[in-house]
């Protein structure tokens, strides 16, 4: 199949240099790798790692052993009849061959077949991109003020995983306290925790993920934070012009699901200035899609933080994640119904919020971000996962990888200590010495 | 109807009382007139004469209830899920029988899914409902078999995308054999966007506008909102339109209820049953797929409105003579939904892993044993041609079979 890709840079170079082995493989995963390369401006660096990686490994493999291993793939494009699709743009032609399959109810078995095909590739390139020796990194999940934690239910969805470590909550009343001792001393000239500024080479290497605002105001507090950082608050005038323009669409009238996503993802919306802290090109594209792709992220708060530090986590893997979660709001009668509908001015219905319903969601959530850190590779093994509620005397720890001793009559831990076993993880050293590490987290 | 006083109700705000004549209405007394006044303006005594030449009626009666979105087995009837089931494990199980073990096969898209269990034949059409089944369904088997009128066989649904699931595309059958389909929840949103599409008029916040609006909006045609309805033509009948009003008028009487979808398809279910008593009924209930949102909390609370309302109508069902003791009522969901591990988590349904597929059946009333189970495996498949028996029809050639233990 002769694609005509829009490749520009080391994308173009790449596509040139392993054209022979591309023309070779099945016109889907072809066209996959071409949407993936025109997408370069927009990859993050672990994705343009894997794409490079990629590319090289199946040009290593002898043409025999590959048109072997994509022999599958190629039965099933022949039986639906996707090798005769004559469209050269690969993402158009994604779409279509997507939707012959389905037509042709083959969509599942070519599934099959193509996670086939990258279950035996990924564990090569696993082994080639996440070497043992690669640093170590950090995911700290907090359950925001306000969230009615019901204690018996706690971390329940992790069913016993990891350690309880009391806490000594003494000082730590309010979020800002509560957050501030967490994330420890403020580097003044970098607006950024201490520790963190210690482990990361670049502000895409530590994200904070949150519905609300108080991450960012503990970063923020000696200066613009140069980390990524994503609020659902923040975002708000961002959110509400996608809304409209989706909205807007819906009520002009949409042809079906499949043209309504394409519609989305013509959108040029971009978030205005100040509401990211740090708004490279691909974090503005990172956005937009974690709000458009992602099922409820425009409506509902703590999904849109599972998702997007699920994606942050899969595509552009940082070594600190720290996410918080806080209540939201419960649907409006009405205007809930329509999706993307916005109430008029003139309606006066009033937002109330889901304490109670908030906790049930964030239990669920938390766990699906820590599930899916544990299926990638760049986490596996090599992550310290925290998990803690504001408010709450005692924290949740896994270690990947390695069970934690569970001992009993652990002495409550300030947040200072769990601030300084943060940075004896990851390498940071504590400043003034104020904490001390957790021994039994770290042995 | 039309003249000051329904102008004056017009105006009245939801939640304050109703200022006409000099005396003071709570809404709900205002809404039941308004119902009366509609039902006596679309019920002319004309047309319930015309119904005693209806044929005769069968005696049994089917009703099939979908958990609609699909619900995952751990949710439900796992013994962690027993809480979000309440009725369902308390009331419904010791009154008949359960099969735990039962499994949804085919693509697991709601219209293919729900299109599967009225057919008994894996369905691959357009998930989003653009086409029909492609094997003859229950209700036209039904209904040709024995020459029932339309009114014989509904589908009320909540899915916006099931206007197209009361018959096949299937050349011997399709639209004179049809069952009517309503969709309650889209003329409902059809009309809270022309609502709020505009600074003008009451908005939302008026309910009693809304209700009114949205019967004007059936009196524009309800093929707008995806409804087929064989009963007489493009215009509702009166009878029909009479039940409608009602239910809508019900439903808005509820300050809590227009978040759901499903309480509106309940309305309009119990009163196509007193109206009509309908033979064959497919239900569908869907506020379940609030789970894609993504927040688990409104997933259980919908699992738990459904397994209410499931009791309900089946309370209702038992109050009306002409289905009390003669109906069998079976409960099922239309699939399962991701796993947390394998799949992609209970916000979606697309992995198609065991999780997805796992589900259960529960059947209560008429020929059905009481307070037993069974573990045999079976399929969802299984319903159509069980209800085939049940009801005394031919089922032509599908992949389910009857469930012996309902025939």
């Amino acid at each position: 199949m002769q694609f005509t890709a829009t490749l520009t840079g080391e994308a173009a170079a790449l596509a040139r240099q392993h054209g022979e082995m591309l023309a070779r493989l099945p016109a889907t995963v072809h066209a996959f790798i071409l949407v993936e390369l025109e997408k370069w401006p927009t990859l993050f660096g672990a994705e343009q790692r894997y794409q490079r990686a990629l590319l090289e490994h199946l040009s290593r493999v002898p043409t025999g052993e590959l048109d072997q291993a994509v022999s599958g793939i190629g039965r099933i494009e022949t039986e639906s009849g996707v090798n005769r699709i004559g469209e050269r743009s690969p993402a158009r032609f994604q779409d279509e061959a997507q939707a012959l399959l389905r037509t042709r109810g083959l969509m599942v078995a070519w599934r099959g077949e193509v996670d086939g095909f990258f279950q035996k590739v990924d564990p090569v390139l696993e082994a080639q991109l996440y070497t043992a020796d690669a640093p170590r990194r950090l995911v700290v999940q907090i359950y925001g003020s306000g969230i009615a934690v019901q204690r018996e239910r706690l971390w329940k969805p992790f069913k016993g995983v990891g350690v309880r470590v009391p806490l000594n909550l003494e000082g730590t009343e309010t979020t800002e306290r509560f957050l501030q001792r967490l994330a420890g001393v403020t580097e003044p000239a970098r607006g950024v925790p201490a520790l963190f500024a210690q482990a990361i080479e670049s502000p895409l290497d530590a994200w904070i993920v949150e519905s609300h605002e108080a991450l960012h105001a503990v970063c923020e507090a000696t200066g613009p934070a140069s980390l990524t950082g994503l609020s659902y608050d923040r975002l708000r005038p961002y959110r509400d012009d996608l809304t409209r323009a989706l909205n807007r669409k819906i009520q002009s009238g949409v042809e079906s699901p499949q043209a309504f996503a394409a519609y989305a993802r013509s959108l040029r919306i971009v978030p205005p200035a100040g509401s990211l802290p740090y708004a490279p090109d691909v974090l503005l594209a990172f956005v937009r899609d974690v709000l458009i792709t992602g099922n409820g992220t425009l409506l509902m708060n703590n999904t849109f933080v599972e998702w997007a530090a699920i994606q942050a986590l899969r595509r552009a893997q940082p070594r600190i994640l720290v996410t918080r979660y806080g209540v939201r709001d419960r649907l409006k009668p009405f205007s809930s119904m329509v999706l993307f509908s916005q109430p008029r001015a003139s309606d006066q219905l009033p937002v109330t919020r889901d304490p109670v319903g908030s906790f049930v969601d964030v239990e669920q959530l938390s766990y699906y971000v820590w599930l899916n850190a544990e299926k990638n590779a760049a986490y596996r093994k090599r992550t310290l996962y925290l998990f803690l509620a504001e408010g709450v005397d005692e924290m949740l720890a896994i270690r990947s990888g390695a069970a934690i001793a569970a001992r009993s009559g652990l002495a409550p831990a300030r947040l200072s200590d769990v601030h300084a076993t943060m940075a004896h993880w990851l390498g940071a050293s504590v400043p003034n010495g104020s904490g001390r590490p957790i021994v039994d987290i770290l042995q | 109807m039309r003249g000051t006083g329904d102008r004056r109700l017009r105006r009245a705000n939801i939640g304050t009382r109703v200022e006409n004549h000099g005396l003071t209405w709570r809404r709900r007394d205002a809404l039941r007139i308004l119902a009366a006044c509609m039902a006596d303006w679309w019920l002319p005594r004309r047309v319930l004469a015309q119904r005693t030449s209806a044929p005769r009626k069968r005696e049994r009666r089917v009703i099939v209830v979908t958990f609609g979105g699909g619900v995952r087995y751990e949710d439900t009837l796992a013994r962690d899920g027993w809480v979000n089931v309440p009725h369902l494990t308390s009331d419904l199980v010791p009154q008949g029988l359960v099969y735990p073990a039962a499994r949804h096969e085919g693509l697991t898209g709601h219209f293919n899914s729900t299109g599967a269990l009225v057919t008994g034949s894996r369905q691959n059409v357009d998930a989003y409902g653009s086409e029909a089944p492609v094997t003859p369904t229950i209700f036209e088997l039904f209904r040709k078999e024995h020459g029932l009128p339309p009114e014989e066989a509904w589908v009320i649904a909540t899915n916006k995308s099931f206007g197209l699931m009361g018959g096949s595309k299937s050349r011997s059958f399709g639209d004179p054999y049809s069952a009517n389909v309503v969709l309650p929840k889209q003329l409902l949103i059809s009309t809270i966007k022309a609502a709020v599409s505009t600074n003008a008029g009451p908005g939302v916040e008026d309910r009693q506008a809304l209700a009114e609006r949205m019967m004007l909006a059936l009196d524009e045609g309800y093929e707008g909102f995806g409804w087929r309805v064989y009963e007489s033509g493009r215009a509702l009948g009166a009878e029909l339109k009479a039940s409608l009003a009602k239910s809508l008028l019900e439903y808005f009487n509820d300050p809590a209820m227009p978040t759901s979808g499903d309480e509106l398809t309940f309305f309009m279910t119990k009163e196509i049953m007193n109206r009509f008593a309908p033979s064959l009924l497919v239900v569908n209930f869907w506020d379940i797929d609030i789970a894609h949102y993504g927040a688990y909390s409104l997933y259980l609370e919908a699992i738990r409105r459904t397994d209410r309302l499931v009791h309900e109508l089946w309370q209702h069902a038992q109050s009306l003579p002409q289905y009390r003791d003669r109906t069998t009522l079976i409960v099922v969901p239309e699939m399962g939904r991701d796993s947390d591990v394998a799949g992609n988590g209970f916000a979606n349904h697309r992995s198609g892993d065991e999780s997805c597929r796992r589900v259960w059946l529960v059947a209560v009333g008429a020929g059905v044993p009481k307070g037993a189970g069974t573990e045999r495996p079976i399929r969802t498949l299984d319903v159509a041609p069980t209800v085939a028996q049940i009801l005394g029809f031919k089922m032509a050639e599908c992949e389910g079979k009857p469930l012996a233990e309902l025939t």
